[in-house]
């Protein structure tokens, strides 16, 4: 079925990621002269290589496993609830649709992948490095396929857009969110800020300070996390970024598969009724209670604040990730 | 075939890229200035940890702390970053005596996290409280 429906239904032939590449390439580059004239610890080499890697065996990983999604979405297709025509291409209002919806599909896929460890185990490769700038953008998993995330894009097949249009649309959105992964930036204009995801908001999603654990999950558009109560404005204070147990290597393969390997280690030694907990349940979770969930974090650094604040302590601002050393902030 | 050109070019922007993030020496030397920066990364590995021993590598590139419940974090440069371990019952520390010094050298028991050196001033007592959490090998 698949088949016959590439042949009667024409695809682009035109990948926009492809011709990004050159442009991220280029920015790269340039943040690295800024960094070498105002902020060398915004990079560091092995760091930068390591990202750089983890994206080119992300495309490799595409290439090896996009087929299949597209096959599958093809055949889901099928299914679809409307119908924009033989030449759905030329329906021009269906394009900005699909970028907002896929956009709202973005952010659910985002959250649960980090609210679900089976999903956190394939994108917190994109997280893995302590350090903010555009090579990490490049940082992205290996094992999306297999972790199936693909499945997000399902209902969007379904309504009726086409799986090349999704496609398409979703690639914008990736080149989208390649600009604010920086530190070079501060804040962009009010208006903007209050609409699209920027540099100031995803530095808030990278960083694990208590305060900005799980927070702005946004692809493009920040009004999602407005709407759905995860949003968290970015501060004064130092960020720290990474994961909350940083891996203190730059062993490409182990930053790639650290997390399934963990899983599996805890679904093995877990007792029968708690295995399966070890893979749906939020990262950090336990059965005994021995590590934390990012929600644990945050509450028993709140109760510390307020106790803080109590007994008249000076602390206006949560500074507890200085980790990044005496730096100023961005 | 076309995808094998592009990886081909991919992989030599990537290998540009890295070294001239190395030739412009990016990436800054940083180090554990001294106790109180020390306490503020404990406080990033175990959120509300409150270090009361101390003990910091005289390079500043490695630190111990204890807690009042005997726990034991390590904390060390890591590229241009720290990172840190609480130290459990797989991790393990020794002395290694060099040329008139005595130096400490503490395996977290993650093989990819390594191992940290330090010169401190009293290595034998950090020594018996982290092997004290050990596994008997011969148990």
């Amino acid at each position: 079925m698949p088949s016959t429906l590439l042949r009667y239904q024409p695809m682009p032939d035109f990948s926009p990621i492809d011709f990004a590449v050159p442009f991220f390439v280029a920015l790269v580059l340039i943040e690295m002269i800024w960094a070498w004239r105002i902020r060398p610890e915004a990079y560091e080499p092995r760091d930068t290589l390591t990202s750089l890697a983890f994206g080119l065996g992300s495309s490799v990983a595409g290439l090896l496993t996009g087929g299949a999604v597209l096959a599958l979405s093809l055949w889901l297709y099928q299914f679809r609830l409307f119908d924009f025509g033989g030449e759905w291409w030329m329906v021009w209002w269906a394009w900005p649709l699909c970028f907002v919806l896929d956009d709202l599909g973005y952010y659910w896929f985002h959250r649960c992948a980090h609210r679900v460890r089976w999903f956190w185990a394939s994108h917190v490769n994109h997280h893995s490095s302590q350090h903010y700038n555009l090579s990490t953008a490049l940082r992205q998993s290996w094992t999306g396929f297999f972790a199936m995330s693909f499945i997000f894009r399902i209902p969007l097949t379904l309504l009726g857009f086409h799986p090349a249009m999704i496609l398409f649309v979703g690639a914008f959105n990736l080149i989208y969110q390649f600009w604010i992964h920086t530190e070079a930036i501060g804040r962009m204009p009010r208006w903007f800020e209050a609409v699209m995801n920027t540099p100031s908001h995803h530095r808030v999603h990278h960083a694990t300070n208590p305060l900005y654990l799980d927070r702005n999950y946004a692809g493009t558009f920040i009004v999602w996390d407005k709407l759905f109560g995860t949003f968290q404005q970015e501060g004064n204070e130092r960020i720290r970024y990474g994961i909350v147990r940083q891996l203190g290597s730059f062993n490409l393969l182990w930053a790639v598969f650290h997390e399934w390997i963990g899983i599996a280690q805890d679904v093995w030694r877990a007792p029968w009724r708690h295995k399966l907990s070890y893979v749906w349940r939020p990262p950090g979770w336990t059965h005994d209670g021995s590590r934390e969930t990012s929600d644990m974090i945050r509450a028993r650094w709140l109760e510390r604040q307020g106790s803080d604040s109590n007994n008249g302590a000076e602390k206006p601002v949560p500074n507890d990730n200085s980790i990044a050393g005496h730096e100023k902030p961005a | 075939m076309a995808f094998l050109g592009q990886f081909i070019a991919s992989l030599a922007a990537i290998l540009m890229l890295a070294w001239i993030a190395r030739r412009l020496r990016l990436g800054s030397q940083i180090r554990i200035v001294d106790e109180d920066h020390a306490k503020l990364l404990s406080d990033e590995v175990i959120c509300g940890f409150k270090a009361q021993d101390i003990a910091l590598d005289q390079t500043g590139r490695a630190a111990l702390l204890r807690d009042a419940a005997g726990r034991i974090i390590l904390v060390k440069v890591h590229g241009a970053q720290f990172a840190g371990r609480l130290l459990g019952p797989g991790s393990s520390a020794a002395i290694l005596d060099s040329v008139g010094s005595k130096s400490l050298t503490i395996d977290s028991g993650e093989r990819v996290f390594g191992k940290a050196f330090l010169d401190v001033g009293d290595p034998e007592d950090w020594v018996n409280a982290i092997n004290a959490a050990k596994i008997p090998t011969d148990a």
